[in-house]
């Protein structure tokens, strides 16, 4: 690695804006590094955009604290992925996969995210399934396909198989057994989206002022410490 | 720029959702994370885009609370700090929010632990 490489690549993969104005504070001066402040970090635009998701709209943000977590994004990535690389590692394997990362997350005490993390892949890998078969005109299957030879084992995911195509990335699986499995098949049309699937303006206020504490109520510690990842699944 | 139809789209079978955060520039933090990570599937920046959303919204949330319980409507670096000690699973964030260094700086945040103190003379 080398962290006085100038990285001139175009870092706005998958619709975020990338390189947005984060030299703007000034503490550059006398750095002998000239990595790109935008390649350390998340796009500032991005990250106020999913903090606001669950602010007041009364509510400001400070630009230290912008700035802080955005730092804090960065670091997050690093920390699962260090320990995600040392499984790789004792494993003998190459390639970080998914399921490492989301095994990472468990192990560092992220486990709450790792049940609408596997939603979300599950979903994802289901929806690039059926637009690869579409493409290819071959009939759909929706159901659990015969076990595959793979690294880990069984391989859980749909999209492994289904249409016989050889899979470019390693194996991967969720360590979900097979009746979790059916659960969010099941109930994958119910709940989907965490925050974004709020349709108005009224539904988040609703949301967030149970979090940070109704002044009738009282106190709403409890909300904040099982902080509901599911909250619009219900 | 609405993004609350992306993921219901995404729900009743249309284009996948333009994920919030881009895919290569967390690829790009993935790789410098450590001389040895070598190769990384297409979908674990996927499953970091969604992971990175939650873990803003959860700090954004324990340290828009610190705010409200001093009477603030803006949220603060003190603000993020106290939620940071609060909370056991970002520990790992003490060091970096703790010490006097803002964005912008190259070095790498334990770099600038161990070299604050010559920075700051």
């Amino acid at each position: 690695m080398n962290p006085c490489s100038n990285n001139n690549s175009g870092g706005g993969g998958g619709g975020g804006g990338g390189g947005s104005a984060n030299n703007d504070n000034g503490s550059g001066a006398g750095n002998q590094c000239t990595v790109r402040e935008q390649d350390r970090f998340m796009p500032i635009a991005n990250v106020i955009r999913i903090m606001r998701k669950v602010l007041p709209t009364h509510a400001k943000i400070s630009d230290d604290a912008k700035e802080t977590i955005q730092e804090c994004v960065s670091e997050y990535i690093s920390f699962i992925t260090s320990e995600a690389n040392e499984r790789c590692q004792r494993e003998q394997r190459k390639t970080i996969t998914a399921e490492d990362v989301l095994w990472a997350m468990s192990k560092l005490g992220f486990d709450d995210y790792v049940e609408p993390l596997s939603v979300y892949l599950q979903r994802y890998r289901e929806h690039e399934g059926d637009h690869r078969g579409s493409i290819r005109g071959e009939p759909i299957q929706l159901k659990r396909p015969a076990a595959v030879a793979s690294e880990g084992g069984v391989d859980h995911s749909p999209a492994v198989g289904v249409y016989g195509l050889p899979q470019l990335q390693a194996a991967y699986h969720f360590p979900a057994t097979e009746p979790h499995h059916h659960h969010h098949q099941q109930q994958q049309h119910q709940h989907f989206g965490f925050y974004g699937a709020s349709a108005t303006g009224g539904e988040m206020g609703g949301y967030y002022m149970g979090v940070y504490g109704d002044p009738e109520t009282g106190s709403s510690q409890e909300l904040v410490d099982n902080f509901d990842l599911y909250a619009h699944y219900k | 720029m609405r993004q609350a139809g992306i993921y219901s789209g995404m729900m009743w079978g249309k284009k996948p959702c333009p994920h919030s955060l881009p895919l290569s520039r967390i690829k790009k933090i993935m790789k410098k994370s450590g001389e040895d990570v070598k190769m990384i599937s297409c979908e674990a920046p996927l499953v970091f885009a969604k992971a990175c959303e939650l873990f803003i919204q959860q700090l954004t949330v324990r340290s828009y609370k610190v705010s409200v319980q001093a009477n603030k409507r803006t949220l603060q670096k003190d603000d993020i700090i106290t939620a940071v000690k609060a909370t056991d699973v970002f520990d790992f964030l003490m060091d970096m929010v703790s010490s006097a260094s803002v964005a912008g700086d190259c070095m790498k945040p334990t770099r600038e632990r161990t070299y604050g103190f010559m920075l700051k003379e």
